[in-house]
C-alpha cells in the first residue's frame, strides 16, 4: 500500500498533538454529556428537591410532624394509598387477563383492543378526568354516578394505570414457550393447577414490576382524579389535591412536609414491590 | 376450554370498553352533539386558541431540550460508567414516580417569588414562575427520563466498535457523533421524542401549580379544558378535550410507527 | 512499516493486563498475537491502534513514536471481530467513509471504492446494506473500508471467530493471499493456534500479560520455550511421565519400547487416534496417519509396544 499520507513533514508535526486525545469519541461524549446532564439535573431536579426538604423542616422537626399528622393530611394520604392499592391491585388482575387475551387469543378487532390499551398513556390526564367525570358523574348519560366516592377515584386510577400492567406482562407472555405447561399437563395437572404453579410464578416478576409502576403513578395522580373526586376534605380529598390546596393558600411549609411524607411512603412501597419482584424472579435464568 | 377462553375474551373486551373505549367515544360524541356551527364557534374561542398556541410553544422548547438532555445523559451513563452514573441511572426515573403537584411545588420553592432564587431573579427582572419559562421547566421535569430510557438500552446494544472504527478511518469526534452514534439511535430517539411530546402537551398538575393558570397568558390547553369544566362550560371543554385527544391519537400512531421501525431494525440485527 | 513495542504495561484497576511487553513486528509481515482469552492480546492490539492508552511504554511505527498520537492520525486499519459495520450506511458508503473524511473529490472516491469493491470481490454489492450481507461478505466490506484510507498497518481482532468453519477457512486463505499481494504489515489477534500457524509469518504467544515466546511458527512449534507454549500450540500426551506430542510416538516391536494394551482406536479420516494403557493403567494416546494405522492393523485388546519417535 502506498504510504503517501505519512510524509516526513507530517511525522514531525505529529508529536505535537500530545495529551490524551487519543480517545477521540469518549473525549467528546464525556465532556459534553457530563456538562449537559449535570447542569440540567441540578437546575431542574436537585436544587428544587433540596428546596423541598429545607422547606419541609422550616419550622423544625415538630413543625414537619404536625403538618404530616394533621387530620386532613392523614386522611388524604390514607385515601390516596387505599385507592392506589385497590386500583393497581385490580389492574394486576385485569391487566394480566388483557395481556393474555392479546397474546393467546385471536379474534376480529384485536388490533383495536391493542391500540386502546395505549390510549391512557397518551391521553392527557385532564381529558381522562373530565370525560370520566361527565360519563360517570351527576349528569351521567348511563345513569351511574360515582362522583365524590372512592369508587369513582379508583375507576379513574384504573383508567390511567391499565397500560402499565398489560405492557409489562405482554412481552413475557409472548416469549413464553409453554413447554413446562405441557409437561405439567402430561403429569396430570389440571389447568388451574398449571396456571397457579407454573404460569403465574413465571409472570410474577413482570406483573409486580408493572403493578409497582401503576401504583407509583396512582399515588401521584392528579388530573384524572381531581374532577371525579370532588375534593371534599376528610372525605374524598386525595394527597395531591391536599398539597395543591396548601400551596394555593401559601402554606408552603405544610405542603412541603406532606409532599415529603408522601414521597417517602411511596418510595418505601416501591422498594417493597422491587423486593417482591426480585424474590419471584430468583428462579429465572 | 373453549368456553372459558370466550368468557375471558368477553370480560376483557367489556372491561377495556367501559374503562377506555366508552369515555373516548363519549368525548367525541359530546363534541359533535351541538352541530357543526357550534363546533366551529367553539374552535374559534379566543381563550382556547391562545391556550393551543401556548401548548405548542411549550412543546417546541421543552421537547428539544429534553432530547439534548436525554441523549447526553444516555451517552454519559453508557459510555463512561462510574459510581456517579450508577446513582444517576436510578435517580433519572424519579420524575415519573412523583405527583405532578409535588413537581410544581418543588419548582415554586426553588424559583418562585418567595423561593430560593426568587428575589435574585426578580432583581434581574426575570420571572420564571407564573410565566412561560416556568411552564417549560415543569414540562421538562415531568418528561425527563422518557428519551434516555429508550436510548440507554440501544446504546448498550450497539457498542463502541463502529465509533472506534470511524476514528481509525480518520473521523473526528463531531463527525463520529453525527454520522455513526446519532444515526444508530435515531429511531429510539424518535420514540422517546413522541413519548415526551405526548407527556408535555398533556401535562396538567405540574403546569397548574407553576403557571398561575391565567387565561390568554399562561393557560395551556390542558388548563383551559379544566377551567372550562370548572366554569360549567362543558361543551367548550369537550371541544378542547377532543383537540387534545385527537392529537394524542396522532402521537400514538407515530409511536407505533417508531416502535415498528425499531422492531424491524432488531430483526435485521438478529 | 515495522512496529516496535517498547516496555508496554497496562492495568485495568488492580488487574495487570500487559506486563512490560517489548516486541518488534517486522515490516510487511503477518504476525499473529496468539494466546488464551484474558492473555491481554486484544488489549495490546487496541494499544497499537490507539484505542487504548498504555500506562507505560512506547509504540513506534517505523521509528516514529506514536504513543500520544491520536487514533485518527496513526494511519492504522482496524477490523473488529464483529466487523463493526455502519448499519445505516450501504456498502459503498461504508467503504467511502474514510475517503470522505479526507474530503477527496467525489469522482476519485467513486473510483477508489470501485477498485476496493473489486479487490474484495464485492462488485455489485455497493447498494446493499450490511444486514443484507453474509458474514464473509461483511468481513470483506470491513477490510475494504479499512484499506480505503491506505493504512500503514492492518490490525485484525479475531477476524474469523464469528464465521462458520468452512467460510472461515476460505477467508483465512483469502486474507493471507491479499496480505501477500499488498505487503501491508498486519497483526492478527487469535486464540486459535491452528489459525495462527496457518496464516502467520511470525507468532507472538501471550499468556497472563507476558510474551511467552515469539518467532517463526515452525520454530516455535519445534522448540517450545516452556511447558505453556508446548501445551498451547498442539495436543499433548504423556509417555512414562514425559509430556510429548501424540504424533511423536510410534508403535514398535514388543521389547523395543514400553509394553501397552490398546484400549481404543478412532478413525478420523487421515488421522487415526489410538489410546493405550500400560501396566499401571496410565493412559497415552498416539496419533497415526491412516496408512501407518492400516499397516499396524491394531485391534482393541491387543498387546503392543510404543516409544518416542527417533527424529523428534
Amino acid at each position: 500500500m502506498a504510504v503517501t499520507a505519512n510524509s516526513p513533514e507530517v511525522s514531525t508535526k505529529l508529536p505535537l498533538q500530545t495529551g490524551r486525545q487519543f480517545r477521540a469519541v469518549p473525549a467528546l461524549t464525556r465532556n459534553a454529556a457530563r456538562g449537559v446532564a449535570v447542569t440540567f439535573l441540578s437546575l431542574i431536579v436537585l436544587i428544587p428537591f433540596a428546596a423541598l426538604v429545607t422547606n419541609a423542616f422550616n419550622q423544625g422537626l415538630s413543625g414537619f410532624w404536625d403538618a404530616v399528622v394533621a387530620k386532613e393530611s392523614l386522611h388524604a394520604i390514607g385515601l390516596t394509598l387505599f385507592c392506589a392499592t385497590l386500583g393497581a391491585g385490580l389492574n394486576a388482575v385485569a391487566g394480566l387477563a388483557t395481556a393474555w387475551v392479546l397474546v393467546r387469543d385471536r379474534f376480529f378487532g384485536q388490533g383495536l383492543l391493542n391500540a386502546l390499551i395505549d390510549l391512557p398513556f397518551a391521553l392527557p390526564t385532564v381529558v381522562a378526568g373530565v370525560t370520566l367525570y361527565t360519563l360517570y358523574g351527576p349528569l351521567s348519560p348511563v345513569h351511574i354516578s360515582l362522583t365524590g366516592t372512592w369508587i369513582g377515584i379508583t375507576v379513574a386510577i384504573m383508567f390511567v394505570t391499565l397500560p402499565f400492567t398489560v405492557r409489562a406482562v405482554q412481552p413475557v407472555l409472548e416469549t413464553m414457550t409453554f413447554t413446562a405447561q405441557s409437561a405439567a399437563a402430561t403429569l396430570g395437572a389440571s389447568p388451574t393447577r398449571i396456571f397457579r404453579t407454573i404460569t403465574l410464578p413465571a409472570l410474577a416478576p413482570a406483573l409486580l414490576a408493572g403493578t409497582g409502576l401503576a401504583f407509583a403513578r396512582a399515588v401521584g395522580e392528579y388530573g384524572s382524579v381531581v374532577f371525579i373526586s370532588n375534593n371534599l376534605p376528610y372525605k374524598t380529598e386525595l394527597a395531591s389535591a391536599y398539597i395543591f390546596s396548601l400551596t394555593s393558600s401559601n402554606q408552603n411549609t405544610a405542603a412541603s412536609a406532606v409532599s415529603l411524607a408522601l414521597l417517602v411512603v411511596a418510595l418505601l412501597l416501591l422498594g417493597l414491590f422491587a423486593a417482591l419482584s426480585r424474590y419471584f424472579s430468583r428462579g429465572a435464568q | 376450554m373453549k368456553r372459558s377462553r370466550q368468557a375471558l375474551r368477553v370480560a376483557v373486551l367489556t372491561y377495556v370498553g367501559l374503562l377506555i373505549g366508552l369515555p373516548l367515544f363519549f368525548v367525541f360524541q359530546q363534541t359533535f352533539a351541538h352541530g357543526w356551527s357550534a363546533l366551529g364557534q367553539a374552535l374559534n374561542e379566543p381563550q382556547m386558541d391562545a391556550a393551543i398556541v401556548l401548548s405548542i410553544k411549550v412543546a417546541l422548547l421543552a421537547v428539544p431540550l429534553n432530547v439534548i438532555f436525554g441523549v447526553g445523559t444516555s451517552l454519559w451513563i453508557v459510555r463512561h460508567p462510574s459510581r456517579f452514573t450508577a446513582v444517576l441511572d436510578r435517580l433519572i426515573d424519579i420524575p415519573l414516580a412523583i405527583s405532578p403537584i409535588i413537581v410544581g411545588l418543588v419548582l415554586m420553592l426553588a424559583y418562585g417569588q418567595n423561593g430560593w432564587f426568587g428575589k435574585t431573579f426578580a432583581a434581574w427582572g426575570w420571572s420564571i414562575m407564573f410565566s412561560y419559562p416556568g411552564i417549560v421547566i415543569a414540562s421538562i421535569f415531568v418528561s425527563l427520563p422518557l428519551v434516555s430510557r429508550q436510548v440507554i438500552p440501544l446504546l448498550r446494544e450497539v457498542g463502541t466498535h463502529a465509533e472506534e472504527t470511524a476514528a481509525t478511518l480518520g473521523a473526528g469526534p463531531v463527525r463520529i457523533f453525527f454520522t455513526i452514534t446519532l444515526r444508530s439511535i435515531t429511531w429510539a430517539t424518535a420514540y422517546g421524542v413522541t413519548l415526551t411530546l405526548a407527556r408535555v402537551i398533556g401535562e396538567y398538575g405540574a403546569v397548574l401549580v407553576v403557571s398561575g393558570n391565567i387565561a390568554l397568558v399562561t393557560q395551556t390547553l390542558t388548563l383551559n379544558i379544566g377551567a372550562n369544566f370548572d366554569n360549567f362550560s362543558n361543551f367548550q371543554g369537550f371541544v378542547g378535550a377532543s383537540v387534545l385527544a385527537l392529537t394524542s391519537i396522532i402521537i400514538l400512531s407515530m409511536l407505533s410507527i417508531a416502535r415498528h421501525r425499531e422492531r424491524k431494525r432488531h430483526e435485521y440485527l438478529a | 512499516m515495522s512496529i516496535w513495542l517498547k516496555n508496554i504495561s497496562k492495568s485495568f484497576g488492580s488487574d495487570l493486563v500487559l506486563d512490560d511487553i517489548t516486541q518488534e513486528i517486522p515490516q510487511g509481515s503477518l504476525t499473529a498475537l496468539l494466546g488464551p482469552s484474558g492473555s491481554g492480546k486484544s488489549t495490546l492490539l487496541r494499544i497499537i491502534a490507539g484505542l487504548e492508552q498504555a500506562d507505560s511504554g512506547r509504540v513506534e511505527l517505523n521509528g516514529r513514536d506514536v504513543t500520544s498520537v491520536a487514533i485518527r492520525d496513526r494511519h492504522i486499519g482496524f477490523c473488529f471481530q464483529d466487523y463493526a459495520p455502519f448499519n445505516q450506511l450501504n456498502v459503498f458508503e461504508n467503504i467511502a467513509y474514510g475517503l470522505k473524511v479526507q474530503k477527496l473529490p467525489k469522482a476519485q472516491i467513486r473510483r477508489e471504492v470501485d477498485d476496493l469493491l473489486a479487490l474484495v470481490r464485492l462488485e455489485g454489492f455497493a447498494d446493499r446494506y450490511p444486514r443484507q450481507l453474509s458474514g464473509g461478505q461483511r468481513q470483506r466490506m470491513a477490510l475494504a473500508r479499512a484499506l480505503a484510507v491506505k493504512p500503514e498497518v492492518l490490525l485484525l481482532d479475531e477476524p474469523f471467530a464469528a464465521l462458520d468453519a468452512q467460510v472461515g477457512a476460505e477467508m483465512r486463505e483469502w486474507v493471507r493471499s491479499l496480505q501477500h499481494q499488498l505487503g501491508i504489515t498486519t497483526i492478527l489477534v487469535t486464540h486459535n493456534q491452528s489459525e495462527a500457524m496457518e496464516m502467520a509469518d511470525q507468532l507472538i504467544i501471550l499468556n497472563g500479560g507476558k510474551v511467552e515466546q515469539s518467532g517463526k511458527p515452525a520454530d516455535v512449534y519445534e522448540a517450545p520455550a516452556n511447558p505453556f507454549v508446548l501445551s498451547f500450540l498442539g495436543p499433548l500426551t504423556t509417555l512414562n511421565g514425559v509430556s510429548l506430542r501424540p504424533h511423536n510416538i510410534e508403535f514398535c516391536e514388543v521389547g523395543q519400547g514400553s509394553k501397552v494394551q490398546v484400549v481404543d482406536v478412532l478413525h478420523l479420516g487421515f488421522e487415526v487416534r489410538v489410546t493405550v494403557t500400560n501396566q499401571d493403567n496410565d493412559r497415552t494416546w498416539v496419533q497415526l496417519t491412516h496408512d501407518e494405522a492400516r499397516k499396524k492393523n491394531l485391534q482393541v485388546g491387543e498387546t503392543a509396544a510404543i516409544r518416542q519417535r527417533s527424529n523428534s
